[in-house]
């Protein structure tokens, strides 16, 4: 929550443009924007969909090769 | 290089396509408000350079997330990002577990009396009084007092940054101003 008071002092002096670009950083910003939107990078055993494919994969390797044998 | 400078001389309504198509675009937008934005957050914070810096990155973060969304109506871009500011220093406030206190120095408060026609403004006991009532409006109504006397907006800023006309804007301040007067 706000309130407000009044500054009976002496008027407050304003932040110089240097003081305020101190704080600017674009590469941070970008960084940041990155993070939020890519993809999250899951590991292999993590990723079901991925996991059964190369497993269902593996398998028809596997019969192939033994037919191929018999 | 040469390309960077080309890209610096763009008009928003460009620099705001080619960030709709890669963000890194969105840079030039950013040099270009970074000073204006910060300023206003850092007034409306009550002079406080550590959150208002941060509210200044949520505020760009905020517009690279949504520039799809943005709409050109003919308005400035500035004041589309005005719009995320308000509502971040918002969520701010409301996020505090304390009361923060804002300073309002006093020609600002000397100017908000004589436009709401209370005549006695010299007198201390008055202007605690006014900023009690002030402290009392609910919070899209100390928002434009905030915009047209704090941050001395002018009405077809404040206009645009609604996305309303300039009339409406004014008829707006004015009803608040006669609450405030009706009520001193």
């Amino acid at each position: 929550m706000r309130k407000f008071s009044v500054n009976r002092k002496d008027k407050q002096k304003p932040l110089s443009n240097d003081e305020i670009n101190r704080y600017k950083n674009f590469s941070q910003l970008s960084h940041e924007y990155e993070q939020i939107t890519k993809r999250p990078k899951k590991p292999l055993y993590q990723n079901r969909k991925l996991f059964l494919y190369l497993l269902l994969l593996g398998l028809i390797l596997y019969i192939l090769y033994i037919e191929s044998k018999k | 290089m040469f390309k960077r400078r080309k890209i610096a001389n763009l008009s928003d309504a460009d620099l705001v396509k080619l960030a709709k198509q890669n963000h890194k675009h969105f840079g030039v937008l950013y040099d270009r408000y970074f000073e204006q934005i910060f300023k206003f957050i850092y007034k409306r914070l009550g002079r406080d350079e550590e959150n208002s810096a941060d509210i200044t990155q949520q505020t760009f973060l905020k517009a690279m997330l949504n520039i799809a969304k943005y709409e050109n109506r003919g308005y400035h871009f500035s004041s589309w990002l005005y719009r995320i500011a308000i509502n971040e220093v918002n969520l701010f406030f409301r996020s505090l577990k304390n009361e923060k206190v804002v300073e309002i120095d006093q020609h600002k408060i000397v100017n908000l009396f004589e436009e709401a026609n209370i005549e006695v403004h010299s007198n201390t006991e008055n202007q605690d009084k006014l900023i009690q009532l002030l402290n009392e409006l609910p919070q899209d109504q100390i928002d434009l007092i905030e915009l047209r006397f704090f941050q001395e907006m002018n009405f077809k800023e404040i206009a645009e940054i609604y996305s309303i006309t300039e009339a409406n804007a004014k008829m707006k301040v004015y009803r608040i101003l006669e609450k405030l007067n009706k009520n001193f």
